[in-house]
């Protein structure tokens, strides 16, 4: 498993407590787990996502990422409507491993309150986050 | 002051390779390495997998009262458990069965080897060579029997997969010789400097090993045993001699999503504190050939013969690779919503798929034409009713319900009893 400083931790994404990120992307939210999760998950062989047009608020529950050991559910960053899935995952849900913060991106959100992104963690709040565990 | 946690003399190379490490029976041990718990399982079906395995628990069990005590204890005749015609365990002979209490319940399952008439190997698991060890040593009475603790003091290593033959050869002073006539659970050689047994094992290096046929995955395999300060020199000329070949280090994840597609129980989790009947093991017991009444009478006996638990164990394959987590708790529903019982094991076969309903494996010879399995979840339930093979129930945790099936066995085309001629030359 990697120490914390070979971790990937991109400075334009924010970081929430349960290893997901979160990044503007075209008015919306991207959303997807960060380098620690998926190496601490180990491969990935199911993404389950939610449906276009669902809503959720902070903090629920959209999902869940299959690894051949475990599954480990996928917490909402923020508040808001689902407006795009990576279908791509269906067929290769390798990429939550390989290019977790690009061709691994996992859901797209319309933010009900822009605040919620704005409280995120930046990557150095995260890593000390992760230095304390 | 808890107790601290245990390392394998491996340790700092699984930790130095990268491995994701996790606690299992008190010891660190590498879960997966870089390569990824899915490229780990499917090598061992098609070129080869290693696997520290030296956690697990070796006991010797000596003197001339050492076979009697084993007789009263484990749950195989030693007198009739080799092949369909139920031969007498001899020397180079191992066999595989259970300890249970008086109760009928499983302590732990085991590996009993024979070397000779007054010297047995029990392997058992992680943690549990103090337990079992205790066990025997209740039985004993006024046999001449000795019972030793070996936990820590035997270096042990699994090469499972279709090159592991090849591979091995390559550090066997007499490869050829070591090859021939070789059954599934025999064994050659011991791990002692000065090994009492007749035929040796040696390596390149002039090392004695104890190479046995068996292994956890259900493929075709060995185990090596090997004295505890030849341990790490051991492994690292495994290392060199199967990396031409394709073999990787593999880990306990991987060692479990194989034993599960390969029916295989894993102790305190398949089998336990409760009573060992009506299971997918019915080679554990010392059953007469025609199936009616054991062939002897042994600790747990009487218990499995008057009770009953009103439960079933039984393995399960499911439609596509989603688990749920054994953990949660996960029930079993049947066909009207109705709980009736506990998943215990839920594992991803990576390596096998359906194919208009049957199941194939990636090794399968008969597999269809661009078949690529993508996975199944499989595993056992304990349930309040008997199901056949065929039978539909739901596994339903905190978080998703699957549908599985009711099975005879899991991923097809095993090859740990095939020839060891199939696995040798070119």
């Amino acid at each position: 498993m990697k120490e914390i400083s070979q971790l990937n931790l991109p400075q334009n994404v924010r970081f929430t407590e349960d290893h997901e990120w979160a990044r503007k992307e075209d008015g919306a939210i991207r959303v997807g787990i960060d380098d620690y999760a998926q190496d601490q998950l180990g491969d990935v062989v199911f993404v389950e996502l939610p449906q276009v047009g669902d809503t959720f608020a902070k903090g629920d529950a959209f999902g869940s990422v299959e690894s051949v050991k475990a599954v480990s559910e996928l917490f909402m960053p923020l508040g808001g409507e689902i407006s795009a899935i990576n279908k791509n995952l269906e067929e290769s849900p390798e990429l939550v491993n390989t290019n977790p913060y690009e061709g691994g991106w996992m859901i797209d959100v319309k933010p009900d309150d822009p605040g919620e992104f704005d409280a995120l963690m930046t990557n150095d709040a995260y890593l000390e986050m992760l230095k304390g565990l | 002051m808890s107790n601290p946690v245990k390392k394998t003399r491996l340790h700092d190379w699984h930790v130095n390779r990268g491995a994701n490490m996790a606690i299992f029976g008190a010891y660190d041990m590498p879960l997966w390495y870089p390569s990824g718990a899915k490229e780990e399982h499917v090598v061992v079906l098609t070129r080869a997998g290693i696997f520290d395995t030296s956690h697990m628990s070796v006991v010797m069990v000596k003197g001339f009262g050492a076979r009697d005590l084993l007789q009263i204890c484990f749950s195989k005749n030693l007198a009739a458990c080799v092949g369909k015609n139920q031969q007498p365990l001899t020397p180079g002979r191992s066999v595989y069965g259970v300890f249970l209490n008086e109760a009928g319940e499983v302590i732990d399952d085991a590996i009993v080897f024979q070397f000779d008439d007054a010297l047995f190997m029990v392997v058992v698991n992680a943690g549990m060579g103090a337990i079992v060890s205790a066990h025997l040593k209740g039985y004993v009475g006024s046999r001449k029997a000795s019972v030793v603790d070996l936990t820590d003091q035997v270096g042990k290593l699994d090469v499972q997969g279709p090159q592991a033959a090849r591979i091995i050869s390559h550090i066997l002073k007499r490869p050829q010789e070591v090859f021939t006539h070789l059954p599934y659970f025999s064994f050659k050689g011991h791990f002692d400097a000065a090994p009492p047994t007749a035929e040796t094992v040696t390596l390149t290096d002039g090392t004695s090993i104890l190479l046995s046929r068996t292994g956890y995955t259900g493929e075709f395999g060995f185990e090596l045993f090997v004295a505890p300060d030849k341990f790490v020199d051991l492994w690292q000329m495994l290392i060199d001699a199967g990396q031409p070949s394709g073999m990787i280090p593999c880990g306990l994840a991987a060692r479990d999503s194989l034993r599960a597609g390969a029916v295989l129980p894993l102790s305190h989790q398949d089998i336990g504190a409760w009573l060992f009947k009506n299971h997918p093991w019915p080679f554990a017991l010392p059953y007469e050939i025609d199936g009616h009444g054991f062939t002897k009478d042994f600790v747990g006996a009487a218990a499995l013969q008057r009770s009953d638990s009103g439960e079933y164990t039984v393995a399960f394959a499911g439609f596509d690779l989603r688990k749920v987590s054994a953990a949660d708790p996960a029930i079993v529903l049947d066909n009207r919503e109705r709980d009736i019982g506990r998943v215990l094991t839920c594992a991803t076969d990576i390596a096998i798929g359906r194919h208009e309903s049957r199941i194939f494996s990636i090794a399968s010879p008969n597999k269809p034409d661009e078949f690529t399995p993508r996975g199944l979840s499989c595993g056992f339930v304990k349930v309040t009713r008997p199901l056949e093979p065929g039978q539909i129930v739901r596994l339903k945790d905190k978080r998703r319900t699957i549908q599985v099936e009711i099975v005879a066995d899991i991923r097809p085309d095993r090859t740990a009893r095939k020839p060891l001629a199939k696995f040798l030359g070119k």
